[in-house]
């Protein structure tokens, strides 16, 4: 094959690989880059979900405190679990379960411990993940077909990618000579804007895609019910691990603060982010938080009548697999180092939303000069048929 | 791509094909669009707007106690993979028993002991679900036993028909085959 016909073989399949489906490529990424900022979106629409300090100086307060708070200010409530989100302007996010069997997540004030109001009905944090996750397919038996529609992607994606570097020729000069043409109509203008955007996008086309093939890998690993965890199941309590009381009433559990300092002696500096309450009689009080590695939690099961760990689980305790797989998630959506890094990958979604639009732009304006320019000959040369069509292919290929 | 556009005539079909080919994955949006309707209908489920589940059994005496009992969907148990076919049940314990009960089960037959109590509610007394095993093999007049331990060791036990406790459970059963 010359090198000619070759290079034109990588263009057409550079083409093909996101054209028949770029819409819904584009809303996926669309969906995408709003899901990574949909916290921040809430929180813009929402001011109950806000952590205002009431003066510069006051203490956050801990865990206990926060329970006692709640306690007071509704004693039917029940707490199932209080989470710090990462960034500090966040109010805390607590589960709870109503006497009239309704749950909610409402947001705590971290220096009062004032419930400040509750999360709207409408969730929009969790609508634009499951859009962009699995389309609003449900789980019925194992993954929803929506989450294999969507993770397939990344495959198109990838080759998208290295396609694309390699029909852009010396792509690294672009680093240094950024080239964005305004004044040359659109189709130059799209083609820059394509090309420079895609250059600057090089590692977040690879994560996103990469990261992407995983959730495809790790759909098909459930469905064939093939573990590579290393994590015990950790099972209910034992009868003789719950205390019997003699007045029938619950016995008395560890407080927060020593389930808290528990977890610390067990997994020194170890900074806790959460802590599920027990869900019956039988279960374990689950604390965790981020280590070192932020991409990670670290956790620990505690028994909440004697403080005893169960079990827990270290960054040390994961395997050289588990690192790598465990970092996909967080790799892919961008929440593991504050507002930072989610405008960064918001930034970076747009910017790839962009590059499916332009790649359509480019086509469709390229198709439409080559077929003017194919009936300008024609009607010059007055002949019919054939021709046009291998000018325009041939035009096409000429980017 | 080029045979369509050498064909001498291409035909009004084939014209409309060839300008509407890379346009039609926009259908592909009709899929959320119309799984939404379901989407929002679980999301209030499980937030238990719409009560307990999706069709609630009724108030069940268990000793001293009591408990409401619901199927969270009403509808036949769905396989779990290698765990088998699994139903779903919600409960909420009587205002009076919430600090006296320690736990709550569930079981098709009735339990040999409490070590032995079947499926244990996980949740808040307000609220609480489990996910009950149903093998392909229940007699269609099984029933569904009900057992509530209390803090100071006693047990105390109920039972209802499974056709009561989930009547789509009963008309799959039927469907596999059992024999009454």
């Amino acid at each position: 094959m010359s090198k000619k016909s070759r290079s034109k073989l990588w263009f057409l399949v550079h083409s093909w690989l996101a054209l028949p489906i770029w819409f819904f490529v584009l809303i996926v990424c669309v969906t995408g880059t709003l899901a990574v900022v949909s916290q921040e979106i809430v929180w813009l629409a929402n001011p109950q979900m806000r952590a205002s300090q009431p003066a510069d100086d006051a203490p956050r307060l801990s865990y206990d405190q926060i329970l006692a708070a709640i306690k007071q200010a509704e004693p039917q409530t029940v707490v199932q679990r209080i989470s710090r989100p990462d960034e500090s302007h966040f109010a805390l996010d607590v589960t709870v379960s109503y006497p009239d069997g309704r749950s909610q997540t409402v947001y705590v004030n971290p220096y009062t411990g004032v419930i400040q109001g509750s999360a709207p009905d409408f969730n929009f944090e969790a609508f634009t993940r499951a859009l962009h996750g699995w389309w609003l397919v449900p789980f019925t038996n194992g993954y929803s077909w929506g989450w294999y529609l969507v993770s397939l992607l990344g495959l198109p994606l990838l080759a998208s990618l290295i396609t694309g570097l390699v029909v852009y020729k010396r792509f690294w000069k672009g680093f240094f000579s950024p080239t964005l043409r305004f004044r040359h109509g659109a189709r130059i203008f799209w083609g820059d804007f394509h090309r420079l955007s895609g250059i600057w996008s090089i590692w977040f086309i690879a994560v996103i895609s990469i990261t992407g093939i995983w959730f495809l890998i790790e759909a098909l690993l459930y469905d064939n019910h093939i573990s590579i965890s290393s994590e015990p199941v950790i099972p209910a309590m034992a009868r003789e691990a719950v205390p019997i009381s003699a007045d029938g009433t619950p016995p008395p559990r560890i407080s927060l603060d020593r389930a808290i300092e528990v977890a610390q002696q067990k997994i020194p500096g170890l900074e806790v982010s959460f802590i599920s309450l027990p869900g019956n009689a039988y279960s374990h009080m689950d604390l965790g938080g981020r280590g070192w590695y932020p991409l990670m939690f670290q956790t620990a099961t505690l028994n909440p009548f004697n403080g005893e760990v169960a079990a827990s689980r270290r960054l040390s305790d994961r395997t050289a697999l588990e690192f790598v797989t465990e970092s996909m998630r967080p790799l892919h959506t961008g929440d593991f180092g504050g507002l930072w890094i989610k405008l960064i990958w918001f930034f970076f979604g747009l910017v790839l939303s962009m590059m499916v639009l332009s790649g359509l732009l480019i086509w469709t304006k390229r198709t439409a000069l080559a077929t003017a320019n194919a009936f300008k000959r024609e009607s010059k040369k007055n002949r019919v048929t054939a021709q046009p069509a291998t000018h325009r292919e041939a035009a096409e290929v000429n980017l | 791509m080029s045979k369509s556009t050498v064909a001498p005539q291409p035909s009004r079909l084939g014209r409309f094909w060839h300008k509407w080919r890379f346009h039609i994955n926009v259908l592909l949006l009709l899929i959320p669009l119309g799984f939404m309707p379901k989407y929002f209908a679980d999301a209030a489920l499980f937030r238990g707007d719409i009560g307990l589940g999706e069709r609630e059994v009724g108030e069940i005496t268990v000793g001293p106690w009591s408990l409401r009992l619901a199927e969270l969907r009403n509808e036949a148990p769905r396989p779990q993979g290698p765990a088998g076919y699994m139903k779903g049940f919600n409960a909420a314990l009587c205002d009076a028993c919430i600090d006296q009960v320690k736990a709550t089960y569930l079981r098709i037959g009735k339990p040999r002991s409490l070590r032995a109590a079947g499926a244990l509610f996980f949740g808040t007394p307000y609220r609480m679900g489990t996910q009950l095993p149903v093998p392909e093999k229940t007699k269609a007049d099984a029933e569904l036993w009900i057992t509530m331990e209390g803090w100071d060791g006693s047990m105390h036990q109920a039972s209802i028909p499974l056709s009561q406790a989930s009547p789509a459970t009963l008309a799959w059963l039927t469907q596999q085959g059992a024999q009454p």
